[in-house]
């Protein structure tokens, strides 16, 4: 079986192999479409060109998260992450409909090419600009942290490293000690590419151990191997084609997910026997939680059977936590309160809205028909994408009971359910696309947005507004090459908690930019320090209910001190007031301090807003 | 200073915005009551199933989502008006331009 298992993931590697050259070609092509023209328009806008394929299959908060946190959840916990997920049915029509028009009409009236470019032009004030780029940099460079490590763990899913490792040394860092690697194969249970239900019974033996008698924990060469190619192949492609490349290959990829998704669905459900048995049948491993509200939790927080996505990776974080929670008298769990499930309908919506990456993408849109179009195609896309993972989940369930990390449900029973297949490791390799490719888009558009943040908004607007084309080139490949080495040292020693970090992202983007959005779009009595104010009252509620959540319970204000533990718990977690998410709270104070400030400062000079909320003198109105 | 009037499509976007709006909220409102009602402290053995799916899901969840994904269509076909989005020379590639 061990060796069905190699042989089988030798043809996915052929399989993605294929895709990451497609994807580097695609860069080539990029590179050659931006040559022509202005490099800044060409590089960082694809010279407002983009199609409602396009736009729709790229402007969207699909990551990392999409295919490996939310199926992790979903596994874990049960059908009401359905709930969770629900806000999407209308994120089609609110991430780009509400502010799309306006923002494709503005950055052409303004010349703007990033979205602190635009902020700065609508308000005539640079510091709006300066504190819209810094925020950027802080959630984008962030959350790129998490997306790294959903890269690398990929990487490693699809390639057989520990194999590579225990034999025929082929990659480039293979020279790195193999007696090690193979000692970390062997140690390390949990990260065996092999999907045998052995590894339960491994790990069970593996936790038992007494945490103080074991050694360090061995080096995974397997992880930082995947995490290297991954972020050669995307900081590769990236520098070479810039903004088009990152579209090109997102559309490309977010095709191959739909495809990957689609095959999976109607090979997963059947093998369980129908949805409502595979709900029986993980029901009956688990409890009534699996199959209604506020969710599923094991019996005990770190019980193997069901383990939240965010405690597994480290057996010693699991290990504190444990600990945190015994002093803590164990807290009620609760996994979805309603609370919750009513936040969640903002996160999605106002966290899609309020992405700086997407709005980018709204300014590169060539026509309000493509926007139109691109809605209707994102809405169909979403529900075959969403709904389709759920129920492959519930299967995944039902077929693979204790699967150690939930974060690789969705390629391991890629793998599973083609491995008797002739043929099947072809179509295992594309369904492994899936994951890999969405973490693949969500890096490469956000490095295009960072180097954007700090070679325009920063460098060119306040330290050399006249540097010629080459300095720029080489600045805006030189930031990329930092970030993807930021990424790749913060990696060395992988952060938890992928999901939370990247939820907390959202939140916090949201709160910074979706009410300061509507404001620079609709509203002429917005003033610079109205939207500064909001910006930065939105993003401080947010981070600022994560710090204080962060903090040990000892040092935790007594009012803070909550008796449950609400969504996926662990260490980093915010506080939840009244059980509601700190994205609705920072929303609120957003708005708050939007309105107060604008209605309290000087109104901004009539001909600028004339300029931007008129017809154009020379375009008649159309009625 | 003349009055100039209103960009036509700043009028489309404001109305548009203002229906998709009221659908997240009507959505929101929906799903979340439904879902809270039918959907929590439930267990298996009361659980019927639609098309495989548990009952709550389907309704709370799974129907108000093929509603509007069938609104969304509708909407971005017959309520939203195109408008050109305007020149797009003014794009400088250094800040000395006065723009």
């Amino acid at each position: 079986m061990l060796e069905d298992g190699i042989t089988t993931q030798w043809g996915t590697v052929v399989a993605l192999v294929i895709f990451i050259i497609a994807t580097l070609w695609f860069g080539a092509a990029a590179q050659r479409a931006v040559s022509r023209g202005s490099f800044l328009k060409g590089y960082f806008l694809g010279n407002r060109g983009l199609g409602a394929w396009a736009i729709a299959l790229t402007a969207t908060v699909q990551s990392g998260g999409t295919f490996m946190g939310f199926p992790a959840l979903v596994y874990s916990f049960g059908w009401v992450v359905a709930v969770w997920i629900a806000g999407y049915m209308v994120v089609p029509l609110t991430s780009l409909g509400v502010l799309g028009k306006r923002f494709a009409q503005l950055s052409r009236r303004t010349g703007a090419i990033t979205v602190p470019d635009l902020l700065r032009e609508r308000f005539d004030d640079s510091r709006v600009g300066l504190i819209g780029s810094l925020l950027i940099l802080f959630f984008l460079t962030f959350t790129m942290v998490a997306q790294f490590k959903a890269g690398a763990a990929v990487m490693k899913i699809v390639f057989p490293l520990d194999a590579v490792f225990a034999s025929a040394p082929v990659d480039e860092a293979a020279p790195v000690a193999a007696a090690d690697s193979a000692a970390a194969a062997g140690t390390d249970a949990i990260d065996a590419t092999s999907i045998e239900t052995t590894i339960t019974a491994a790990a069970n033996a593996t936790a038992e151990t007494p945490e103080a008698a074991k050694p360090a924990p061995p080096v995974d060469y397997a992880f930082l191997v995947g995490l290297g190619t991954f972020t050669l192949i995307v900081v590769g492609y990236t520098m070479f084609g810039g903004f088009l490349a990152s579209v090109w290959t997102d559309l490309f990829q977010s095709v191959l997910m739909l495809i990957g998704v689609v095959i999976l669905v109607c090979i997963a459900v059947p093998a369980a026997g129908g949805l409502e048995a595979a709900t029986r049948q993980a029901v009956a491993a688990t409890g009534d939680g699996f199959v209604s509200g506020p969710g599923f939790i094991a019996p005990t927080a770190v019980s193997d059977d069901a383990p939240g996505p965010e405690q597994l990776e480290s057996e010693q974080l699991v290990a504190e936590e444990q600990v945190a929670l015994e002093q803590a008298h164990a807290p009620v769990r609760i996994f979805l309160p309603v609370s919750l499930a009513f936040s969640f309908f903002f996160t999605w919506v106002y966290g899609g809205m309020g992405s700086p990456a997407g709005m980018v993408r709204l300014m590169a849109c060539n026509s309000t028909g493509t926007l139109r179009r691109s809605i209707v195609l994102l809405a169909a896309y979403n529900m075959l994408i969403y709904i389709p993972l759920i129920m492959i989940c519930i299967a995944g369930r039902a077929l693979m009971p204790n699967v150690q990390h939930p974060d690789e449900i969705i390629p391991r029973m890629a793998v599973q359910m083609t491995s008797q297949w002739t043929g099947g490791s072809l179509l295992a390799g594309l369904v492994l696309a899936a994951p890999f490719g969405a973490v693949m888009a969500t890096v490469s558009s956000y490095l295009v947005v960072i180097a954007s943040g700090i070679v325009r908004d920063i460098y060119q607007r306040f330290y050399d507004p006249h540097a010629n084309e080459m300095t720029i080139k080489r600045l805006t490949y030189l930031s990329m090459l930092v970030v993807g080495a930021i990424a790749i040292a913060t990696n060395i020693n992988p952060p938890e908690f992928l999901q939370a970090i990247i939820v907390f992202c959202g939140a916090g983007q949201a709160a910074a930019f979706a009410v300061p959005g509507v404001m620079t779009a609709f509203w002429r009595r917005a003033t610079a320090a109205g939207t500064i104010a909001s910006m930065l009252a939105g993003s401080a509620t947010v981070v600022g209910l994560y710090a204080v959540g962060w903090l040990p319970d000892g040092m935790m204000p007594a009012a803070f001190v909550q008796d449950e533990v609400l969504f996926t718990g662990g260490a980093f977690r915010p506080i939840y007031l009244f059980g509601i998410d700190p994205i609705v709270w920072g929303l609120l104070m957003s708005a708050v301090a939007g309105v107060a400030v604008s209605l309290a400062t000087q109104p901004p000079r009539a001909e600028i807003i004339s300029n931007l909320f008129d017809a154009e003198p020379e375009a008649e109105p159309a009625g | 200073m003349p009055p100039r009037e209103e960009d036509a499509l700043l009028r489309s976007a404001r109305r548009e915005a203002i229906v998709i709006v009221v659908l997240w909220a009507v959505a929101l409102v929906y799903t979340v009551t439904y879902c809270a009602l039918y959907g929590y402290d439930r267990t298996i053995d009361d659980m019927t199933f639609v098309f495989g799916f548990p009952d709550w899901v389907f309704w709370g969840v799974i129907f108000p989502w093929t509603l509007c994904t069938v609104f969304t269509w509708w909407f971005c076909n017959f309520f939203m008006g195109d408008e050109p989005l305007g020149d797009d020379s003014k794009v400088p590639d250094d800040f000395t331009d006065d723009f």
